[in-house]
């Protein structure tokens, strides 16, 4: 009864064509965001056949700024999901048993852009400024930050800020709605110094670098399904050609962008765009060979644990059986 | 299985229970006529709890109707900064803004053939426009405090609220003017006496429309930059946090104040068209 109505979940999201060689096995990926060069890795695998190769179907959907990963996961709607590990510490304290499986990104590109003329220059210059942070399970790593630097974010005065829920635009920078907003290196970053700013007249601060950097993209999978050998086989299949794709992606980066464009449905990205942020992208990934470093995970765990508060509900205990190097050791090899 | 073998139990003896109120002795009684629906919504959330637990499904999925209210209890004094930032600050004020402003135009297009003819197909363009367009346009504007969701809320309560003023002030029949001329009334007492009442109505209908667009578009309008309080804030982030029972304890807190947004004046409207053959008893 449990599998109908999840099932009826699943079919809501799987309207997709059918598969037509019977012999692979299918597999349904679940992006974080739109279809762009942060998910290079994936679109490359498809288009130059790694997936085919290793006898997988897969079927790419890609996210948006409703889509939240671990929900469809928790209802059947994927095998697999790309989102940031703090959220999915986070659905996993709230019952979506998530499983990290690999780690292609090995370095973080959440930055907190500031505008120097608006005199934000270090994080001591923080109190009394509006900063803009985006939601939907990435504020985590704001208030985690927030916390650390003992910043109250209930509004500006002397040793507190005033927090503006940013959409997934640079606009409030442009238009001074906000002295600080939050960018991604591969991203939003470009959209700001294409809109005429220097990199001198910007004060960028990036988690990583102020200790409170978390894991970003990485490859979850539900728990349970983890205990069927043939999921597991299907998933170290998946992710040996997701990272032959990631590698293939750094190496050919035009290629890389000119494919995610090709794959982008809504016609919204741009050669240019894709391709510097395929560039950027690629230094995220360069440093992984896809197993996650179980130092960077404890770092993140660390982190969170270390800012609990109402804001930041992410987590309260300690995650147990929240990674696993049993894919990557398998896929590797 | 037991859980979901009660909800089927439970919606059998609430259809039974209901059919004997409704069509027994007690059918017209003022005490059987309320506890009909109150004995439907209430079965209805006894199945929905049944069935969420007996299945077994994931909270992030659909929580139980317990759950939302555990959340709601406990989260009441965020529920209410919500609420006061975007019922009362976003869309009553722009409600009240964008009500006063339509009925103002109204009034000046009735007197001038000329504005009747190009204000209403701009009106009518204005109705067209998506919210999801405008919305961040006049965050852009408007700042992303409550300002800009009130500017949201005039853009979607003028057109409905101008299109029934205008056709109310003209229902009035030509002897009923003529008669008014032959008193020697002028334009305005014309109006005040006789087009306005007549007017009253479907300027009700305007604005019992523009209740419930106001809250709506209030709380879609906060999807697109908001401060961190609010109902649409809080609907769009929790889902990020899979805090499903807080979305859900929100979405009990707009549709109790829409009802009684919409009651409200639609009480109000009960007293003063007293008059209209629709009110009467």
């Amino acid at each position: 009864m449990k599998k109908t109505l999840i099932g009826a979940a699943a079919v809501l999201g799987m309207m997709a064509p059918a598969v037509q060689a019977q012999d692979l096995d299918e597999v349904t990926l679940q992006l974080k965001w739109v279809t762009q060069a942060q998910f290079a890795g994936y679109y490359v695998a498809e288009a130059q056949g790694f997936y085919e190769e290793e006898g997988l179907d897969v079927e790419i959907k890609p996210g948006g700024p409703d889509i939240a990963p671990e929900q469809v996961i928790a209802g059947g709607g994927a095998d697999v999901i790309v989102t940031w590990m703090a959220a999915g510490l986070a659905a996993r304290e709230r019952g979506v048993p998530l499983v990290n499986i690999a780690q292609p990104f090995a370095t973080g590109g959440l930055q907190l852009t500031c505008l120097k003329s608006t005199g934000v220059e270090t994080p001591e210059d923080f109190p009394g400024r509006t900063l803009g942070v985006w939601f939907f399970g990435n504020e985590y790593p704001f208030y985690a930050w927030m916390a650390q630097l003992g910043v109250d974010t209930d509004g500006a005065d002397e040793d507190g800020v005033t927090v503006l829920k940013q959409a997934f635009n640079v606009d409030p920078l442009l238009q001074g709605q906000a002295d600080c907003i939050s960018t991604m290196t591969y991203n939003e970053y470009g959209q700001v110094l294409d809109a005429g700013y220097a990199p001198e007249e910007l004060a960028n601060f990036n988690y990583l670098e102020q200790g409170v950097g978390m894991l970003e993209d990485g490859l979850y999978v539900l728990e349970e399904n983890l205990e069927d050998p043939e999921f597991e086989d299907k998933m170290v299949r998946f992710v040996r050609a997701s990272m032959k794709g990631w590698k293939y992606a750094e190496e050919n980066p035009e290629e890389a962008a000119q494919i995610v464009v090709d794959n982008d449905m809504t016609g919204a990205q741009t050669l240019d765009h894709q391709t510097y942020m395929m560039g950027e992208v690629a230094k995220l990934t360069a440093g992984s060979n896809g197993a996650l470093d179980p130092a960077d995970y404890q770092q993140t765990v660390d982190t969170l644990l270390s800012a609990i508060s109402e804001d930041n509900p992410a987590i309260t205990a300690e995650p147990e059986g929240a990674w696993t190097h049993a894919i990557t050791d398998k896929a590797l090899n | 299985m037991t859980l979901v073998a009660a909800a089927i139990v439970l919606w059998a003896a609430g259809w039974m229970l209901n059919v004997r109120l409704a069509t027994g002795p007690v059918a017209e009684t003022r005490a059987a006529q309320l506890a009909v629906p109150i004995i439907f919504g209430l079965t209805l959330l006894g199945i929905w709890e049944l069935v969420v637990r007996g299945l077994d499904v994931p909270g992030v999925i659909l929580p139980a109707p317990s759950v939302i209210t555990a959340t709601f209890a406990a989260q009441i004094d965020i529920l209410w900064q919500d609420f006061v930032q975007t019922f009362v600050k976003g869309a009553l004020s722009g409600f009240a803004m964008g009500c006063v402003a339509a009925f103002a135009v109204a009034i000046l297009a009735d007197r001038t053939d000329f504005l009747r003819r190009g204000i209403l197909p701009v009106g009518n363009f204005m109705a067209a426009l998506p919210i999801v367009g405008t919305a961040p346009i006049l965050v852009m504007w408007f700042g992303f405090d409550w300002q800009s969701k009130a500017a949201v809320v005039v853009v979607m309560v003028f057109f409905p609220m101008l299109v029934n003023t205008v056709a109310g002030l003209q229902d009035t029949a030509a002897m009923q003017r003529d008669l008014m001329r032959t008193y020697g009334a002028s334009y305005v007492q014309t109006l005040i006496k006789l087009r306005l009442p007549a007017a009253m109505p479907f300027i009700f209908n305007g604005l019992k429309i523009s209740t419930t667009l106001a809250l709506i578009g209030a709380i879609v309008a906060e999807f697109f930059g908001s401060p961190i309080m609010g109902v649409g804030f809080r609907i769009s982030t929790s889902v990020g946090q899979l805090a499903l029972d807080m979305v859900w304890a929100e979405i009990v807190v707009a549709a109790l104040a829409g009802t009684l947004f919409y009651g409200a004046v639609a009480a109000i409207e009960k007293r003063v068209t007293f008059w209209h053959p629709s009110h009467r008893r």
